[in-house]
């Protein structure tokens, strides 16, 4: 299994511009994993105690109840925040669509460096911010669209 | 109305903030009014501003670009007082991603967003509150967006 190291993570879009003591306080909680293709990543109402960001690989993220497609994530996107605050559990499920690689962050430790050191948490959660603005505005609102611009 | 530190601390989106930090952003907030009816901004014009909204209810909408066959604005969401209103001042391109218009007349705080960046640049005991005050706001509005277009049976990309 890969080796997660700053160098790793430097070059990742969501860590881009961090000083080398932030990506190390990352790299601490961080683990490789891998995924198959199809199968879950996390499943819907279970608690959020980590976050991914994909190395490699396609996840959709997924509503159970539906099984609807939400969105795709892709190398060097964030997967999860629900980790991130109250209460803590999954919105939705993700599963691989192709053969993942990821690094998974452990969400405790990581909440707690944020509470002890602004600087870094202020890094952190300007970027999830961030992530988050971008796929709200890039939500689709109700209207059907034409079918030859999707 | 004045804005004052307390006016500040009574705001659920800034609870738990320092005074010094409430005296910084003092500095950068204004009363604001609006009529009924009047649009507060609109989709396209640069964001340099947020609102924290006293009273009243403003409606969120977006015109319809091209892609779409209806071209009537598409209400997203209707807000009321405590809400945050605006948050594209923060990361660039720096310009509104909706309309926000006053549905019944509007008491709110403004502030100078262009200016609070900078200062949670220099400042990131501020900038870390502020920041996680607002990711908490924008995660929920994303999932509670996404719950309420599964709610409507709505695909978001195609099913699967």
């Amino acid at each position: 299994m890969m080796q997660i190291n700053t160098s790793t993570l430097a070059d990742l879009r969501f860590f881009k511009g961090l000083p080398e003591p932030h990506l190390k306080k990352f790299v601490e909680n961080a683990m490789s994993a891998e995924f198959r293709a199809a199968e879950f990543i996390f499943h819907e109402g279970e608690r959020a105690n980590c976050f991914y960001v994909v190395l490699d690989g396609g996840v959709a993220l997924v509503s159970r109840e539906r099984a609807q497609l939400i969105e795709t994530i892709g190398p060097g996107d964030l997967l999860g925040w629900s980790w991130l605050f109250p209460p803590y559990f999954w919105r939705f499920s993700a599963h691989a669509v192709l053969p993942v690689k990821a690094a998974v962050f452990h969400a405790a430790p990581l909440r707690e460096a944020c509470e002890n050191d602004h600087d870094f948490g202020y890094e952190l959660m300007k970027r999830v911010a961030e992530v988050v603005v971008e796929r709200l505005q890039a939500t689709p609102y109700q209207l059907p669209q034409k079918p030859d611009k999707i | 109305m004045e804005i004052k530190t307390t006016t500040l601390a009574a705001q659920p989106f800034l609870k738990g903030m320092s005074e010094r930090q409430l005296e910084v952003l003092v500095g950068d907030a204004t009363a604001a009014e609006f009529k009924k009816d009047e649009l507060i901004f609109n989709e396209g014009s640069p964001a340099n501003r947020f609102y924290l909204l006293i009273s009243g209810k403003v409606a969120l909408e977006s015109t319809p670009d091209e892609r779409y066959d209806a071209r009537d604005p598409v209400l997203i969401e209707t807000i009321g007082p405590g809400a945050v209103l605006g948050w594209s001042w923060l990361f660039p391109p720096y310009y509104w991603h909706f309309d926000a218009r006053a549905l019944t007349p509007v008491q709110a705080i403004f502030f100078y967003g262009t200016r609070l960046c900078e200062q949670c640049e220099h400042d990131h005991d501020l900038g870390y509150e502020l920041m996680k005050r607002t990711a908490d706001v924008v995660v929920g509005r994303l999932q509670a967006t996404r719950r309420r277009l599964f709610e409507q049976g709505k695909n978001l990309l195609f099913p699967i």
